[in-house]
């Protein structure tokens, strides 16, 4: 490995609207920054940028102000991007491990303060099927639309439970692919007087007008109540079986779009008592998505500053209160009536989209051992084991095993997949490679 | 477009510049084993071998004359 950076005041993991945020305040203090991102450009996911730039798609009038109010910071700001490198993890002394995902070599900073905007990973709940080829996230499809301007070909289905299932159905149809149907587990209109009461956030209520109305000009079916019950592979096509108060209903897709809602991507993400001072911001913090996280990437700043010059760090902005009671209300619409169980989950769903891990898997584990620790059922059934870390498994097998060891007790994620590094996978062959090599690009940090 | 092309599991996927080997391996269409489920790097199903490194496709910017191919279990 290289040598030890040390030049570095505050390292900023991330580059959507939380990173960008903090280094935009960052860069107009005299301090060093160092500002990584695993991708090749700012804006994370919501604002990922077309990769030409003919290609662009609708988005509510509140989006692309961010994006320019974004951009803006970024060419103002002294802090260049890093580009293409990613936090692997700390070692004991508090040093961190990144590796160069160009040159495929590790570097090694000793930071005073790191700030994690590393955004949200999205919950997708099991279902028989949802493993198989073409199914893919609502985010994961969504970002596919902004990177190229393209829908997938042939038909569609969305389906799951919150707001982001609308936003990508109306997305899909204003760049000319509308999805068959929007499958929605909630019933957020029979809330909806009791939910606009309370929803003092005009900026919500603006956005949801628009993909609604857009859904509704390229007639998609906005299917609230209803859940899928499968989905199965027919000759060349997906089959995918729902069921709502009003029956059931077969769609015959080529590509399926699930969501059931996003939680922070701190997989892994740890706490320290000791050097470095370790400040989460954006929904790697909390899930409460752009708006909030400009804010909150702000604040982190402003902390991070705080903490060098050894004075005591401001309170939280009253904007993320607001955020968070909107986001609240926003979940309290869209809550669903089904939560999948042991019971109602057949034996070959799988559980662990990584190793295989199934339903069947885990009922027998329980039944061989019903107090089984959390731990016990990654280590012994694999769960969570896999790439993926447990960010596609562990809150689900968690749920399930909450259930199953008496409802009132909530499993946390971190207790099945424990809380070390990598916190992220890293190639062998880049914690050994020399980054002094003469083909190793140098990080591009600001110093004082 | 641009005529940029690499191959991927000896297919020639023509990609614009400045897009993810993902994004040019869904738009080439047919039959393939790239599995793209998140498009963020987290959930790792769409881990290729691009050369002698293995990264995920949905990161890894496409590269003229690149060699990839599926990830082998």
């Amino acid at each position: 490995m290289s040598d030890v950076i040390r030049n570095i005041d505050v390292l900023v993991v991330g580059a959507g609207p939380a990173g960008i945020a903090a280094v935009a305040r960052l860069g107009r203090s005299n301090v060093s920054v160092l500002w990584i991102d695993q991708r090749n450009k700012p804006g994370g996911a919501i604002h990922r940028r077309p990769a030409t730039p003919a290609t662009s798609i609708a988005l509510p009038n509140s989006v692309k102000a961010q994006w320019q109010r974004l951009e803006v910071l970024i060419t103002n700001s002294p802090v260049t991007l890093t580009p293409q490198t990613t936090f692997v993890g700390l070692d004991s002394e508090g040093v961190a491990v990144l590796e160069d995902r160009i040159s495929g070599a590790s570097l090694q900073v000793a930071a005073r303060v790191i700030i994690f905007a590393i955004g949200a990973v999205e919950r997708v709940l099991p279902r028989p099927g949802w493993t198989l080829p073409n199914v893919w996230t609502a985010g994961g499809m969504q970002v596919m639309l902004k990177e190229t301007g393209e829908a997938p070909k042939g038909r569609i289905l969305v389906a799951g439970n919150g707001p982001l299932t609308v936003a990508l159905g109306a997305q899909l149809a204003a760049a000319g692919n509308a999805p068959i149907a929007v499958v929605e587990a909630g019933n957020p209109t029979a809330k909806l007087q009791q939910g606009l009461r309370l929803l003092s956030n005009p900026r919500l209520l603006i956005e949801a007008r628009y993909y609604l109305n857009t859904l509704s000009r390229h007639d998609v079916p906005w299917k609230r109540g209803t859940r899928i019950v499968s989905i199965e592979r027919g000759e060349d096509r997906l089959h995918v079986r729902t069921t709502s108060a009003r029956g059931d209903e077969t769609f015959i897709v080529d590509h399926v779009a699930l969501h059931d809602g996003i939680r922070p991507n701190s997989f892994g993400l740890f706490e320290r008592k000791s050097a470095p001072l370790i400040i989460r911001a954006g929904d790697c913090r909390e899930a409460l998505g752009a708006v909030s996280a400009e804010v909150d990437g702000a604040q982190a700043a402003a902390e991070a500053l705080a903490h060098l010059r050894g004075e005591k760090p401001s309170p939280t902005p009253a904007r993320i209160e607001a955020e968070r009671r909107a986001q609240l209300v926003l979940k309290e619409l869209f809550r669903p009536a089904y939560t999948p169980t042991l019971e109602n989950l057949p034996d070959d769903t799988v559980l662990c989209r990584c190793e295989g891990g199934t339903v069947g898997t885990f009922k027998a584990m329980l039944t061989r051992n019903p107090g089984i620790s959390p731990r016990e059922v990654k280590l012994n059934g694999r769960f969570g084991m896999g790439s993926c870390q447990g960010r596609f498994c562990a809150d689900n097998v968690a749920a399930l095993l909450g259930q199953a060891q008496g409802g009132d007790v909530t499993i946390e994620a971190s207790q099945l997949t424990g809380i070390r590094w990598p916190i992220r996978p890293v190639q062998i062959s880049s914690l050994i490679r020399d980054g002094n090599d003469a083909d190793t690009t140098q990080p591009k940090t600001r110093t004082k | 477009m641009t005529s940029q092309t690499f191959t991927f599991d000896g297919r020639t996927i023509a990609f614009n510049k400045g897009e993810t080997l993902a994004a040019a391996i869904l738009r080439a269409g047919g039959s393939t084993p790239l599995a793209y489920f998140c498009g963020i790097g987290s959930c790792q199903s769409c881990l290729v071998w691009c050369g002698e490194r293995r990264v995920e496709a949905c990161l890894t910017l496409a590269t003229s004359g690149a060699i990839v191919s599926s990830a082998n279990e």
